[in-house]
């Protein structure tokens, strides 16, 4: 290192340019809107978590309309059933069968799911609002994926959709 | 709590760390302006939990994150900012008070290092932080911080070598 201190030593001698005046003057009153109470930062504060909550709002909608568009069709051909089991004798037997039938296919089961973290960012060091404490924020991007079989007729439905988790842990200061 | 009784140590911690903050600052944004924002912003947050300008690499480290956080805000900046990233790399340029013209032979020395060797000299020079503290702010280790800025130096001396 001694082969560099010559260097450093020019190095130190470089000055930094020096702040302006007015930025004191800002610091200064950020410091005095910190006393009052009434710190809003220079910045509005991120809004990510309104994204956040948002898709996956979105995800869990779409997976009620899938399950409400899959118990629609059920319905409905548990209603045909019906009628047809009303039709006369000769056309009873068969229509009792697809009755049952519809029962069966109807019938979706978990069959698993994924969750793929394919992105994982550490933020650095923030400090939360209201957090006395700094804190470690990791964003995980992930692909998140359902599947539903029918065990009776082997179809599938499979749900995927992409969603975003931010997760903040408190690191404590030396 | 007591932000009065810190009111007047502020103002000697900030005078102290602030050139170095600010030259910080500029190896993420272009315009002094900006940097100053992000100081302003780091500091202030810094200050309000701390009051003392002891753990140095926290301060750091937010200013660091607060300049990533301000160049993803504003996409189009982001966009202007990384597009002069990409193309000139090395004229992120430290702002030096420069004297004479072998300062300004250094100052473009520095501009022309590696961002990760010179934001590690930046630190260690002109904001006197340690390695254990340049780790701890840059999330590497020590020994990586103590090899970035040996590459620095010795990139440095390379380069004011005369031909």
């Amino acid at each position: 290192m001694n082969d560099f201190s010559e260097l450093e030593n020019e190095l130190k001698k470089l000055r930094p340019a020096q702040p302006s005046p007015v930025l004191f003057e800002r610091v200064e009153q950020a410091l005095e809107d910190c006393r009052a109470g009434a710190l809003e930062g220079t910045t509005p504060a991120r809004s990510h978590y309104n994204w956040w909550w948002l898709g996956f709002g979105l995800a869990a909608a779409g997976i009620v309309v899938l399950f409400a568009v899959i118990s629609f069709e059920r319905e409905h051909k548990l209603d045909t059933a019906r009628v047809a089991q009303s039709s006369p004798a000769s056309e009873m037997r068969p229509e009792a069968s697809e009755t049952e039938q519809s029962r069966v296919t109807g019938r979706f089961v978990p069959a698993g799911g994924t969750n793929v973290v394919y992105n994982a960012r550490d933020e650095g060091l923030q400090f939360a609002e209201g957090s006395e404490r700094p804190v470690r924020r990791l964003r995980y991007q992930m692909q998140q994926s359902w599947r539903w079989r029918n065990p009776e007729t082997g179809a599938s439905l499979r749900v995927s959709y992409p969603s975003e988790e931010i997760v903040l842990i408190p690191v404590s200061g030396q | 709590m007591d932000f009065i009784a810190s009111h007047e140590n502020w103002r000697n911690c900030f005078s102290e760390v602030a050139p170095g903050l600010l030259l910080f600052a500029r190896q993420w944004v272009q315009s002094a302006a900006d940097a100053e924002d992000i100081v302003q912003e780091a500091f202030v947050k810094f200050w309000r939990r701390n009051h003392n300008i002891h753990n140095r690499a926290l301060l750091y480290s937010a200013v660091r994150s607060i300049a990533l956080d301000f160049i993803r805000r504003d996409k189009r900046r982001a966009r202007r900012e990384a597009t002069v990233f990409a193309e000139t790399e090395p004229s992120i340029e430290p702002q030096f008070e420069l004297e004479n013209d072998t300062q300004s032979a250094l100052a473009a020395a520095v501009d022309s290092l590696p961002h990760d060797q010179r934001e590690v000299l930046v630190l260690k020079i002109w904001n006197d932080l340690t390695f254990s503290e340049i780790a701890s702010a840059l999330r590497i280790s020590q020994n990586t911080a103590a090899s970035r800025y040996r590459y620095a130096l010795s990139n440095l001396k390379k380069s004011l070598q005369p031909q």
